[in-house]
């Protein structure tokens, strides 16, 4: 239940949405497609589904070329970020279309489609609304009816797309780990298309970033998030300063940015406190660097930033812990060296 | 609770007095007058006017007129008409929505201002269009002749007219819907293994329903009171192709006014019919509307 992709592109007009991408997905995995908007991500996740042909490459599932869309149907299961629940019917009769369009003698009789319904809506905790319409239903609560709906035809691929985009932070948090719960459970094969790289990193097994139609980078989070490839999944990856030395230049994340009130090491920096924000878990601090202008970004815990009793205004010593050094990508650093 | 309610019947008040401060009373009443009148002499008055005269010589002259052999086969022949046409531009009309909706093709704005065509013709114009292509002098007429098939002067020329004329109605109330729809849903469809039929009979047509119907009911009034185009076509042969608004036309040329009264009143309450229908399927149409509006406002699970 692999998804091989091979040399796949798609072009929209003058635009290429996808550029000659190759991607194994391994059985069993929850692997999210992360990019900004445009990225070819959603474009992608459609040829899997065979929602669009590729213009040219082929993808393959378990070995086997599905030429056309009816190969796949019902093989995936597919959660669209609208929803597109079928408004007209109740939520009992949305999940129960998978199976009353099968042919007649592969359909299963009403009781055991009514037992298969019943188990899907109390798995996804709402079989108390199985005669309400989605018009009738909250955010979250129709995406998960939409979930049920997908894995009422037991699909052996699961697609998300932007699944939780249209959600509130809160709700979004909270369907996140249920459905890393769910994965865990059933073990499908599931593909999620996001552009918010924490949801990424928080539930998939395996990260596909993307950018302008092709990979930038393919790992387990950790990997993507530590080891980034470019500039480019560095800085999609989370906040990010461009630090320049003395000798190198590099990229450098706010929490691994050491400040203190005399200078440290080779490579520090004085830089003037612009502004200081206490919210969170951490303290986050807004940085001018005296020497070059920069604007910097640093992240202390609560009692380190009461030790220095850092204030807006005071002058400190800026020394990064870790900096990350790319051959490629000379467009952020043009001008440094 | 209480106070809330009184407060808001004290706002209320004061816009409306605010509003009436805003134009006298006297130019108020006039506006109203005048559209009152208006109202009543186009509208009112000749509908009254239509039933007075048609029972104007009782009851048994009412029936009478309406249950002549010559008044039986016209309301015979629009009845003919119409469940031809109103079927078969339903067909046409969904096709084309679909077309235009869901596929890019080339010629297709051309298309869509071509629907409107028999919208933006003279219906007069509309029969000779046909009587130039079909009739006995016309392009495809010596070969008709030939074959023995009579188009104009007999029911397939009427027929032909009134599709021409009602062809944009179930199109134009269909192609708004089919596009505020999206596609969403028959992917979602087509992803869980349903057949090209499966989604449009449960998806597609479902979804369009209520435009559909109004276009449908458009199609019909209109198919059954299309008097010009079909007029040029028919011939006025008694008893063979007249239809009820050419029977009314003819009964009034001869002076049998209670007669062409009674045929009309029967054109009146298919109006009225198709108003009260018109407003029901709004109704439900409004309905879906604000269904389909309302976001995800509210959150929170379980």
């Amino acid at each position: 239940m692999s998804i091989d992709i091979h040399q796949v592109s798609k072009t929209f007009g003058s635009f290429t949405a996808v550029d000659r991408v190759s991607l194994r997905i391994p059985t069993g995995e929850l692997v999210a497609f992360l990019g900004p908007s445009g990225s070819g991500k959603t474009t992608l996740l459609r040829m899997i589904a065979g929602l669009e042909e590729p213009d040219s490459g082929e993808i393959r599932f378990d070995g086997q070329p599905a030429k056309s869309p009816k190969d796949r149907r019902g093989a995936i299961g597919f959660v669209f970020q609208h929803y597109a629940l079928f408004r007209h019917m109740s939520v009992f009769e949305n999940v129960a279309f998978g199976l009353r369009v099968r042919p007649r003698r592969l359909r299963p009789s009403e009781a055991a489609i009514r037992e298969k319904v019943m188990d899907l809506l109390k798995l996804v905790q709402l079989d108390w609304l199985a005669d309400r319409y989605p018009a009738q239903l909250s955010g979250g609560q129709r995406q998960r009816v939409a979930l049920a709906r997908a894995l009422a035809t037991e699909p052996r691929y699961l697609l998300l797309d932007e699944p939780f985009g249209a959600l509130d932070a809160k709700v979004r948090q909270e369907l996140r780990q249920w459905l890393r719960r769910l994965h865990s459970e059933l073990h499908i094969t599931s593909l999620l298309v996001t552009h918010d790289q924490e949801e990424a990193l928080e539930v998939a097994d395996r990260v596909v970033v993307m950018n302008r139609g092709r990979i930038e980078q393919v790992g387990t989070p950790e990997e993507v998030y530590e080891n980034p490839a470019n500039p480019f999944v560095c800085s999609f990856l989370g906040r990010v300063n461009l630090f320049r030395g003395r000798t190198a230049a590099g990229y450098v994340r706010p929490h691994e940015l050491e400040v203190h009130l005399t200078p440290e090491g080779d490579v520090s920096a004085p830089a003037d406190v612009v502004r200081v924000n206490a919210a969170g878990p951490a303290v986050r601090l807004e940085l001018r660097r005296a020497d070059t202008g920069d604007v910097l970004e640093a992240e202390v815990t609560r009692e380190r930033s009461l030790e220095l009793g850092v204030k807006a205004g005071d002058r400190l010593f800026v020394t990064p812990r870790r900096l990350r050094v790319f051959e490629s990508g000379p467009d952020l650093l043009a001008g440094t060296r | 609770m209480a106070s809330d309610v009184a407060a808001l019947g004290a706002k209320a008040q004061q816009a409306a007095t605010a509003s009436g401060k805003r134009e006298p009373a006297l130019v108020r009443w006039m506006l109203i007058g005048t559209a009152l009148l208006f109202l009543g002499l186009l509208l009112v008055v000749p509908l009254v006017a239509v039933f007075t005269q048609a029972l104007d010589q009782g009851v048994k002259v009412y029936w009478e007129a309406i249950r002549d052999p010559e008044t039986l086969h016209a309301i015979g022949m629009t009845l003919l008409t119409a469940s031809l046409v109103v079927p078969l531009n339903t067909i046409f009309g969904l096709a084309v929505a679909w077309a235009v909706t869901r596929h890019q093709f080339p010629g297709k704005s051309a298309l869509v201002t071509l629907i409107d065509l028999p919208f933006a013709v003279s219906p007069v114009i509309a029969g000779l269009i046909f009587v130039l292509t079909f009739g006995a002098h016309g392009l495809f007429g010596p070969w008709l002749a030939e074959l023995g098939i009579k188009v104009i002067f007999g029911k397939p020329g009427i027929i032909l007219a009134t599709l021409f004329v009602t062809l944009p109605m179930v199109a134009r109330n269909v192609i708004p819907v089919m596009q505020a729809q999206g596609r969403e849903e028959e992917e979602a469809a087509l992803l869980l293994g349903a057949s090209g039929w499966q989604i449009f009979w449960r998806v597609t047509l479902p979804n369009v329903k209520w435009g559909l119907l109004y276009g449908v009911i458009l199609t019909n009034a209109r198919a059954m009171g299309e008097f010009g185009a079909v007029s040029v076509v028919s011939g006025h042969i008694r008893g063979l192709t007249n239809t009820l608004p050419l029977h009314v036309e003819i009964l009034y040329n001869e002076y049998q006014f209670a007669a062409s009264f009674a045929a009309a009143s029967l054109l009146v309450l298919l109006a009225l019919v198709t108003l009260v229908a018109q407003q029901l399927v709004d109704a439900g149409r409004q309905r879906q509307l604000a269904e389909g509006q309302r976001a995800p406002a509210e959150e929170g699970n379980g």
